[in-house]
């Protein structure tokens, strides 16, 4: 992924992109994402999360080599906006390899948090 | 039982100094007779290339068709491989249900191996650390185990350059490690939660067997007193 995304994602995640002011976090939640080290593969499509992710309580319960999702739902406090940000990475015994983000701000993973 | 041999000396030497016999020889077969000529060229510049070809290709090409021939024995033996790790010099099957390994190596490429996982010791990750503080850093990964005394090292990651841990490199090549150690664990704790299984229906059986001796005996035995 491109430096700008990547840096975009570490720092300005919580912006809303349309009123620009800081968002809220509403909801946090852990998934495993079912590909093996290595095996990563970008997903555009949505669906392909809803359908995917399985819900984990902590990093612990994903087994070794196994991706992880970290899902946020954001909340704009002056415009309403919601966002959410899906951050994939690799854990490594007490690190995070880093391997992509998704922002998606129409409501179309809000599925994942019910 | 056949031990785990991860270098066939023959076929190593023979890879290596085959081609250069073969040259040789052509080299000399052209000074002796073909001095001058198409020939000469032939004979001197055929073997030299066809080594380098040999060297480059050969290995791989050989190697692959010793994955093709452990594949075909799988089938024979039952064996599914639920993970399958290819390393440069090794490639490494795992049946975490059966708790079978199998293994095949690139300087033997004769013998291809399916063993079971209790025959491996010991099973770690090495992450080539070296260096203190900020300054700490590897240039290979790797995991190792050791069956019937033979140490196999497979590499998860191997560089030139020397990496700080925290890059992605190492952190993939770790998690690789780390991924193949728990899998043979795994293997291994399935063969003994078996074997314990088949150790306690055997204690049941000759504890029922023994129970219905003693009831035969006292039987027999009542029989005799009433008499």
């Amino acid at each position: 992924m491109g430096i700008i995304k990547r840096v975009k994602a570490f720092f300005k995640d919580d912006s809303c992109n349309e009123c620009y002011s800081d968002m809220d976090v509403e909801k946090k939640q852990l998934f495993m994402f079912p590909a093996m080290v290595g095996h990563y593969t970008h997903h555009d499509d949505a669906e392909y999360y809803l359908n995917n992710l399985i819900p984990v309580s902590k990093k612990a319960d994903i087994p070794t080599g196994v991706y992880a999702c970290g899902a946020t739902k954001y909340t704009c406090p002056k415009c309403g906006h919601k966002m959410v940000k899906l951050y994939i990475f690799l854990p490594v015994r007490d690190q995070e390899k880093f391997e992509d983000v998704l922002l998606f701000n129409n409501g179309e993973v809000d599925d994942l948090f019910k | 039982m056949e031990k785990i041999r991860k270098i066939n000396v023959l076929y190593l030497l023979g890879y290596i100094f085959g081609p250069m016999v073969i040259t040789a020889i052509c080299f000399a077969l052209s000074a002796a007779f073909f001095p001058k000529g198409n020939m000469a060229v032939i004979l001197i510049m055929g073997p030299s290339f066809l080594s380098v070809g040999w060297w480059c290709f050969a290995g791989t090409y050989i190697f692959k068709q010793t994955r093709k021939k452990i594949t075909a024995r799988f089938a024979e033996e039952n064996f599914k491989s639920d993970q399958t790790f290819f390393g440069r010099g090794c490639t490494v099957y795992v049946d975490e249900k059966q708790g079978k390994i199998g293994l095949v190596f690139f300087w033997n490429p004769k013998e291809t191996y399916i063993i079971p996982a209790s025959r491996v010791e010991r099973a770690w990750v090495d992450d080539g650390k070296s260096g203190a503080g900020f300054l700490a850093g590897s240039s290979r990964v790797s995991f190792l185990f050791i069956v019937d005394g033979v140490k196999v090292r497979v590499d998860t990651f191997t560089s030139n350059q020397r990496w700080r841990m925290d890059s992605d490199y190492i952190l993939t090549g770790i998690s690789k490690a780390d991924m193949m150690v728990e899998v043979i664990n795994t293997a291994k704790g399935a063969l003994s939660k078996e074997k314990t299984k088949e150790e306690k229906e055997d204690n049941k059986k000759s504890k029922e067997d023994k129970s219905s001796t003693t009831k035969k005996d006292s039987k027999t035995k009542g029989k005799k007193a009433s008499k």
